[in-house]
């Protein structure tokens, strides 16, 4: 297997042997975070992308088309002209807290962002608790909204905002429940350790039925937590115009919408790396030859082919379904995921203990 | 035992509505990239883009200066300013088209124009690319410069 | 009919003119109020739905006109009609307590002519601005744009709380007393007039607790264009071509009901080629307008695909009209005497593959819109109108079919070539937001039966009788309705035997559709207001007028 670990292992050596560990180190943390800064930016161009493409070949249209091959540099043209997108200054708004919210809902998917494993080594902090530090640190994201709705001193962005509270603090409930099913069947909180655990069989495919119950009920919460798809209330276009970030404009709403779809990403890539064995390639016990082929596609393909599977997953729902009403979608976690999800657990202890 | 029939049906629900989606996925797309096949498709005949007044090789038309478009035009879009000259067969004097006025910017199509004309002298045209840069470049002469009547065929 | 002639026999001091199934009752002003609860009130035959209040200036006097029908035998209409002689403060009695959708008519007749309605707790102008100057629709109306000049600064909000009630206290002074629409301290939200389901410049002023409504109060006037007043002043063949522009998805069906309305007047032959296109054109364009509103609907509910399917399949409608008609939206079709000029040639071909192609889709629609649970459940139990509700609020169209009251204009006067062809008028009892959706599916695919048995069988003939080349009506007031894809469109024409009418007005299907989300989206969360909205369908522009 080709891991990108040689790459930043000879990097790292390399720059060990000319420098003391000290400058080395803050050299390393530097290119991280360069690193981390502009894989978001160009996975939130891509992701732009591919969301207008796919939303528009499901509504029977072609979508961008125009800038570049097949409108690729749409995206970033459309970045272009909302980094030059004048910033209207808006009188009767908190003008500390209006412009302090879009950074903490866009740090909170960074730090997020961060933790993520792409590859063996391609990882900027593996935590021994990294499961509860995705949870904690993106569940960060809804002060940022709060905080836009309230301080925008309008009355759709302030519906949305609370809209918005509700949702996302009652979604954290079943997706950490979810993910604790896992945590269970491997015994560690540590992301790098679970990806090792699955080199044999995937954690849907070990854990069995409860595992598979946990992925849905992950997916529908991971889905309701990034504010889009039949989950868009806080936002609800049709409704409260464009919710928490109405009064928004130019790079300040830039802000909001590429931490929506890097959230996207990262519940995706959440979603591969506990479930469906992150960069690990595809084994079945037994079949050498083709374990053998398997192991030929480097791990980062992996990596982001289960991650964009679980995206346009994502895309279909959301360019499939009406959105819910705020009661349906409080019952639907109340009344249907947070049970289900607790008897999972129970269901998944049982399933550790015999199988 | 009903609690878990209605997750399970509303899921097969929700399966069939996303097979739906997925099937336009791969349908044949209905968006018409317009610049691109621009004279490749053609709107129809009857479409009303714009009035025209058809002239024939010897630049002559068929509008006697009546008025009737102007007076059935609900807008006051058509404006037929007319001159009066004399005839040399006759030495009479005769009300001939000086100047057939057609302010598109206020124009609904409603065709009463061409509908009440006795002479047929105007009809609709296909062409319907009507922007300009500037207001008055929507106010067309529809007459050619030194046309004049058609004589009429016998 | 011996009931309405015993009812009519009650009313002593009414004049009664006959005509066919219209009687035309004038009676004094005191007993407006004592004919109008006689004949809602009566146990025989109530007349329990008021089409519509026409205001009307005779030069000396001023007056309105009730038309009234009951919907056990909708067939018969009654006229009832009123006049006044004080031009300086017309007041005459309210009949808001007998019929709900009294309450937007009576404004609307205040806003145009002046005419003070007493008790009526709402006498704010209902189009135009309340601080406008004069009364429009009056014949001695001063048009001078300085006395009512392009206004610079936003409509005072405070005027437009501010309800107005005229009435005559006991030594017969008038007093006005005022009102504040909503308390101080609620939190109210204005949707619109730019907002992105509103259908149009539509403006509700909502009073929300939290997620919930508790109040709305429509204003409307945002694209009002004077069309009724316009009319005046346009000969009858040029008048069409704005009710194309009134109601813009169901224009062809309004035209054509102005039409016939000129064409009864006049006693034209209209040869049964021409009613034949008129009908199948009329069913395209409810398939139209139906798709387009079950699309807006979904997308109200946040299903964008599912509009964008709704469009992609009203287009090859469009297309059809374009090669037959020459236009899209706005066909520009039927004309007095029959349809502008013949249908193309391969309009009958065109039909018949779009009808297998609309069955196929509207099956997919279902799978994926009705069927789906989160809209099933959105819908159901949400925005009950009763039949009593409908037929007072004079909810017509699906909507109030879905409520279980027949008011097919199609079913109770057959016009055009309606009696040739057999289709059901769809009925469901329900009254809810699920019913009146799928209502809309259903009568898409009933106007799809029409449309194949009509398509194969139009007769030869002219399709465009000769008429005069100056169109005059005889004196008189004319009537006709028809069944618009939004509800039903009344034409109502007062000619004095000019080329130019003297009065028309147009009932707008649209508006009491309004008035009616008034009503039922009260205790309901916004999420269900804009559903509802989608629901009943109403377009901006008809209620503009």
């Amino acid at each position: 297997m080709f891991h990108l670990e040689i790459i930043t292992k000879w990097l790292d050596e390399f720059l060990r042997t000319y420098l003391l560990d000290g400058w080395a180190l803050f050299i390393e943390f530097v290119l991280i975070g360069v690193a981390i800064l502009a894989a978001y930016a160009v996975l939130a161009l891509i992701l732009i992308w591919l969301e207008r493409k796919v939303c528009a070949f499901f509504q029977c249209r072609l979508g961008p088309n125009r800038v570049g091959p097949f409108g690729l540099l749409q995206s970033v043209a459309d970045m272009i002209k909302i980094l030059l997108k004048e910033l209207i200054k808006i009188n009767k708004v908190d003008p500390f807290l209006f412009r302090t919210a879009m950074f903490l809902v866009i740090i909170a998917s960074i730090c997020t962002f961060g933790a993520l494993p792409f590859d063996k080594g391609i990882q900027a902090v593996d935590f021994n608790i990294g499961v509860f530090y995705l949870l904690a640190v993106s569940s960060l994201g809804v002060v940022g909204i709060l905080i836009a709705g309230w301080s925008s001193n309008n009355k759709y962005t302030l519906i949305g905002a609370m809209r918005s509270g509700a949702q996302l603090i009652s979604y954290e409930l079943s997706c950490g429940l979810a993910l604790m099913t896992i945590v269970m069947l491997s015994g560690s909180l540590q992301l790098s350790e679970i990806v090792a655990q699955q080199s044999y069989a995937w954690n849907i495919f070990r854990g069995g039925i409860p595992a598979i119950i946990a992925l849905i009920i992950y997916l529908i919460a991971g889905h309701a937590e990034t504010n889009r798809g039949p989950f868009d209330l806080p936002e609800a276009e049709s409704e409260l115009t464009a919710g928490y970030h109405t009064e928004y404009s130019g790079i300040q709403f830039g802000f909001f919408y590429l931490a929506e779809y890097l959230n996207m990403f990262i519940i995706a890539a959440i979603a591969s790396t506990l479930f469906l064995g992150g960069w690990m390639p595809f084994h079945i016990p037994g079949w050498a030859g083709f374990n053998a082929v398997m192991d030929l596609i480097p791990p980062v393909i992996w990596f982001f082919g289960k991650t964009f599977a679980c995206i346009f997953l994502a895309l279909w729902v959301r360019w499939t379904m009406p959105r819910l009403r705020i009661d349906q979608l409080l019952n639907l976690e109340w009344k249907i995921l947070m049970p289900l999800s607790l008897i999972n657990i129970i269901l998944m202890a049982l399933w550790i203990i015999y199988v | 035992m009903e609690y878990i029939k209605n997750i399970i049906i509303g899921l097969w629900r929700l399966m069939q509505g996303m097979y739906i989606t997925l099937l336009n996925l791969i349908r044949k797309k209905v968006t018409e990239q317009y610049p691109e096949n621009r004279g490749k498709v053609f709107p129809h005949d009857r479409m009303r883009g714009e009035l025209l007044m058809p002239h024939n090789d010897a630049n002559e038309h068929r509008c006697t200066a009546c008025g009737i478009c102007q007076m059935n035009c609900p807008n006051g879009t058509i404006e037929v300013i007319s001159k009066k000259i004399i005839d040399e067969a006759t030495g009479k004097e005769k009300r001939v088209l000086d100047k057939y006025l057609y302010n598109i910017g206020s124009c609904i199509f409603c065709a009463l124009c061409t509908e009440s004309c006795p002479s047929n002298a105007i009809e609709w045209s296909n062409h319907f690319e009507h922007s300009v840069y500037d207001r008055s470049k929507l106010i067309n002469q529809l007459n050619k410069e030194g046309s004049s009547l058609m004589k009429k065929e016998k | 009919m011996k009931v309405i002639q015993d009812l009519l026999a009650q009313m002593p001091y009414a004049e009664v003119v006959r005509q066919d199934k219209t009687y035309l009752v004038t009676v004094p002003k005191e007993q407006l109020y004592a004919a109008a609860s006689l004949l809602k009130n009566n146990e025989k035959l109530s007349f329990d739905y008021l089409n519509d209040i026409v205001g009307i200036d005779n030069g000396d006097s001023l007056g309105a006109v009730y038309i009234l029908s009951a919907s056990q035998f909708p067939s018969y209409i009654i006229r009832l009609k009123t006049l006044t002689d004080d031009r300086e403060q017309p007041t005459m009695d309210s009949v808001i307590d007998l019929w709900l959708s009294a309450d937007l008519y009576e404004r609307e007749v205040h806003d145009f002519f002046g005419i003070n309605f007493l008790h009526n707790p709402d006498m704010r102008r209902l189009f135009l601005r309340q601080d406008w100057k004069g009364y429009p629709l009056r014949k001695d109306y001063d048009a001078n744009p300085e006395l009512n000049p392009i206004p610079t600064e936003n409509e005072n909000l405070e005027a437009m709380e501010d309800l107005p009630t005229v009435d005559i206290d006991l030594n017969g002074k008038r007093r006005e007393q005022h009102q504040k629409l909503f308390e101080k301290e609620e939190y109210v939200v204005n949707f619109g007039p730019q907002h992105p389901s509103t259908h149009g410049a539509l403006h509700l002023r909502v009073s929300l607790d939290g997620e919930i409504i508790k109040k709305i109060d429509p204003n409307f006037g945002y694209i009002h264009r004077g069309i009724e007043k316009m009319c005046e002043t346009y000969t009858y063949p040029q008048i069409p071509h704005l009710i194309d522009r009134m109601d813009y998805l169901s224009g062809t069906i309004h035209r054509h009901g102005y039409c016939l309305a000129v064409e009864k007047a006049l006693q034209l032959e209209v040869s049964d080629r021409a009613h034949y296109i008129r009908t199948i054109i009329d069913e395209l364009t409810r398939i139209a307008s139906h798709l387009l509103g079950w699309g807006c609907m979904a997308n109200d509910m946040g299903a964008i695909t599912a509009f964008i399917y709704g469009m992609r399949d009203r287009e090859k409608i469009m297309d059809i009209f374009e090669q037959t008609c020459g236009g899209r939206l706005m066909p520009n079709y039927s004309c007095i005497g029959g349809v502008m000029h013949d249908i193309h040639p391969e309009f009958q071909k065109k039909v018949k593959a779009f009808v297998p192609y609309m069955r196929k889709m509207l099956k997919e629609d279902h799978i994926l819109f009705t069927g789906n649970p989160i809209a099933r459940d959105r819908m159901d139990g949400v925005g009950y109108l009763s039949k009593e509700q409908a037929i007072s609020l004079g909810a017509t169209g699906p909507t109030g079919r879905a409520s279980g009251w027949s008011n097919d204009v199609r079913k109770i006067e057959p016009y055009a070539a309606y009696r040739h062809a057999d289709f059901k008028e769809m009925l469901r009892s329900d009254g809810l937001t699920f019913d009146r959706y799928v209502i809309r599916l259903d009568e898409i695919e009933e106007s799809l039966k029409i449309i194949e048995q009509l398509i194969d069988n139009i007769p030869g003939g002219a399709c465009c009788a000769k008429t005069k080349a100056i169109i005059k009506l005889p004196e008189g007031e004319f009537f006709q309705r028809v069944e618009g894809s939004h509800g039903e469109f009344d034409v109502f024409i007062s000619s004095k035997g000019e080329k130019y009418p003297w009065r028309v007005k147009f009932r707008s299907p649209c508006m009491t559709l309004v008035n009616t989300l008034k009503h039922i989206a009260v205790g309901g969360k916004i999420a269900d207001l804009i559903m509802l909205g989608g629901s009943l369908d109403y377009v901006v522009p008809c209620i503009d007028r």
